[in-house]
């Protein structure tokens, strides 16, 4: 068992879990959708991301391309989410759809992350 | 397994080991020029500061995170006495203000005690999480693993950035610097490969007009001579000119298995190694002692000759000193080592007799050999120096050299003296006492390059001059001095085609028309003048013409080599490129050379032919 893959695949699952978790509930409905969960996904995601750092390899691009894409998607959420309570005086709902459907953009890359993820496991040969 | 150990080995495992310690390839500092990275490596410096990063910036992403999430769930009261939370929009503004010491206070409303306690937390743990990640940053910028590799990124970049053909130059030594000024001199671009990281700054002051890329690296890796541009079909040929013969050899043989069709150059001074470099197939070796030798042999066959080849690879322009032909009496050669022998076997093969001064013990029964050193009095006087004619001060040691020149000068004032220099910064001193002759190694091993790889006709026309000796130099001597000068001439080459000289291709298109040399060479100017230039030799095919008369026919895919002075080369080039010019010079009309006038007057004479 190698650390270093253990600690890869957690950020990168958990980046998922917690965008995944932060996406369920009412497309309109701001009660379904915590701050604190978006502010670890954003967090989670981050750390994720540096982690990808420095991988020379066409699959380890790949990886660090959908975390930035994560990453950038996220914080375009928190970005609305604060537009919306701080200047726009309270949460619409047309506001916490757009939080949430740039939460589901950045899941889908945590999906393409996660598969990669997969697909590097399988395909390392079984001794 | 203690807690400790267990955060040792995260660690380790996360962000590589710590510096200095065991080997991950992409962070290994090279110890040594030779370790260099390779071609792949070159693109690795990017990768090299994210991976070293990755520690500092989670860092700084925890500390960040977790000051945040602390300020946001901190219960506070606003100035009316109503309890307030801080939203984390409000409590990311407050940490980005405070990490990075800017400190505008407490926003939006005044702190209480146990947001304050808080705080004091997290300024003390983002300074250090920004200290760690500068630090780290400026540690990646001092390190030498990352600047060579920033290093050979700039010279990769700077030999992909050249667009015209160069050379590759492996050893910056004494003859790869009067190389790089010759080829520089000439317009021609170079790159440069040694292992010395001073010799490479050296290129950098040597105050060239073109831009010379250079890397501190062994030009024996392959690896490295890709990086030099070998695979590119601007790499033009390449020279192995470093002192190591072995590593000369290993240029050579890179190269030829790479490019076979690549012109590559070796120096070399062993007979061994020059033998492993015919079997690869170098396309020339220069042994400088040998050819050193070979020239002194043809100084004293052939003095015109010798003549003409030294004054045809001087330095344009630059005049040549008269010089004493070698006499043919007896020769004194001091030092029988590389240099010595190969002097002796040229001289005893001219039927000259040569007495040897070596400290080195040989044959007794031979009678050639007389030991000692040469400077003192003793040798000198028993090699017989009253009565010899030359002599030859060849030891491996200037100082040696310069002692046995004023010793023997002393006994006989009328010798002839040829002095080896060993090292460059000695040339005064061997200016001072002033020998017939001075063999410096890396200058003949620099013009032999510079000829052979730039133009290659001369060399071809050097060995026509070369066997039909004297009789056949001594005319054309006279005749480059009545009309270009006693002043060294360029040499260039031009070939009778569609892109060498696209006039004359035109012209010799039609059957009906011909062209003497004669002609061509008639002055843009005023046609009636000759311009300062002659014509060595004339190549079609296979068959070689030296020295053709005025009359000679030119074809169409004839190669020529030119002598002449700067400005006659500038205006043959005129002739040769433009339509206007070319018209006036074989015909003695002066077209109009606007479009309209030109149909008027009609096409010009060596417009294209009717299909």
């Amino acid at each position: 068992m190698n650390l270093e893959k253990v600690v890869f695949g957690f950020f990168i699952v958990l980046a998922a879990t917690l965008n995944f978790g932060f996406f369920l509930g009412g497309f309109d409905n701001v009660d379904h959708h915590n701050i604190y969960e978006l502010y670890a996904a954003v967090v989670v995601n981050l750390i994720a991301t540096v982690l990808k750092f420095g991988d020379r390899t066409q699959i380890g691009a790949v990886h660090l391309a959908t975390s930035l894409v994560a990453d950038l998607q996220l914080i375009a959420a928190t970005v609305v989410w604060a537009y919306a309570s701080g200047v726009a005086g309270g949460m619409s709902p047309h506001l916490i759809s757009s939080v949430v459907s740039l939460s589901g953009g950045a899941l889908f890359a945590n999906v393409v992350s996660v598969a990669l993820l997969v697909a590097e496991t399988a395909s390392l040969s079984r001794h | 397994m203690a807690t400790g150990g267990i955060l040792a080995a995260v660690r380790r495992r996360l962000f590589g080991p710590p510096a200095g310690r065991a080997p991950q390839p992409a962070r290994e500092a090279p110890a040594d020029a030779a370790s260099l990275p390779d071609e792949e490596a070159a693109s690795s410096a990017m990768f090299l500061m994210l991976r070293r990063m990755r520690a500092p910036l989670i860092g700084l992403i925890t500390i960040y995170a977790v000051s945040v999430l602390g300020l946001t769930l901190i219960r506070g009261v606003d100035p009316q006495g109503a309890p307030w939370q801080m939203s984390f929009f409000h409590a990311f503004y407050f940490m980005s203000y405070t990490a990075t010491t800017i400190g505008f206070g407490e926003l939006p409303h005044a702190f209480n005690d146990a947001q304050r306690l808080w705080v004091t937390l997290c300024i003390y743990l983002t300074v250090i999480g920004w200290a760690y990640a500068v630090g780290t940053l400026l540690g990646l910028l001092q390190d030498r693993g990352f600047r060579q590799a920033l290093a050979v990124q700039r010279f990769a970049r700077h030999v992909r950035r050249i667009a015209e053909p160069y050379y590759v130059i492996a050893g910056y030594g004494q003859t790869g610097r009067l190389l790089g000024h010759a080829l520089d001199a000439r317009g021609r671009r170079f790159v440069v490969l040694d292992t010395s990281e001073l010799r490479v700054d050296e290129t950098q002051l040597a105050n060239y007009r073109a831009d010379v890329p250079a890397l501190a690296a062994d030009a024996g890796n392959p690896a490295h001579l890709r990086l030099a541009g070998l695979m590119t079909q601007r790499c033009a040929g390449v020279f192995a000119l470093t002192d190591d013969d072995h590593a000369n050899l290993a240029v050579a043989t890179a190269t030829r298995l790479l490019r076979p069709d690549l012109p590559v150059l070796a120096r070399c001074q062993s007979r061994p190694v020059s033998e492993q470099l015919e079997a690869i197939g170098t396309h020339s070796i220069v042994n400088p002692f040998d050819r050193f030798g070979d020239y002194l042999a043809l100084a004293m066959r052939a003095p015109a000759t010798f003549r003409l080849m030294e004054w045809m690879s001087g330095l344009p322009n630059s005049e040549l000193p008269p010089r004493r032909e070698p006499p043919r009496g007896r020769w004194i050669v001091c030092g029988y080592g590389r240099f010595g022998r190969e002097v002796v076997r040229d001289l005893e093969r001219e039927g000259i007799d040569v007495t040897i001064i070596d400290p080195v013990e040989h044959n007794a029964a031979d009678s050639r050999f007389v030991s000692g050193t040469g400077s003192e009095a003793d040798s000198l006087e028993r090699a017989g120096i009253a009565d010899a004619a030359g002599l030859v001060a060849g030891t491996g040691d200037d100082t040696n050299n310069l002692s046995i020149v004023a010793a023997a000068r002393r006994r006989n004032p009328g010798l002839y003296v040829i002095a080896r220099q060993n090292r460059q910064s000695n040339a005064p001193l061997y200016r001072a006492i002033a020998p017939e002759f001075t063999a410096v190694a890396a200058e003949v091993v620099a013009s032999e390059c510079l000829a052979r790889l730039t133009t290659p006709l001369f060399v071809r026309f050097l060995d026509v001059a070369r066997s039909r000796g004297d009789a056949f130099v001594a005319p054309l001597i006279a005749n480059l001095e009545q009309h270009v000068g006693r002043r060294v001439p360029v040499l260039w080459a031009v070939h009778l085609n569609r892109h060498g000289a696209p006039t004359i291709a035109r012209w010799l298109a039609r059957p009906d028309r011909n062209l003497a040399l004669g002609d061509l060479l008639r002055d843009p100017a005023a046609r009636e003048q000759m311009l300062p230039a002659v014509a060595l030799m004339v190549v079609r095919g296979d068959t070689v013409t030296a020295v053709p008369p005025a009359d000679f026919a030119l074809a169409p895919g004839d190669h020529l080599l030119m002598a002449g002075r700067s400005h006659a080369r500038r205006r043959l080039h005129a002739t040769l490129n433009r339509e206007l010019t070319c018209n006036y010079v074989l015909t003695g009309r002066n077209l109009p050379s606007g479009w309209m006038w030109q149909r008027l007057a009609g096409a010009p004479v060596t417009g294209s032919p009717p299909a």
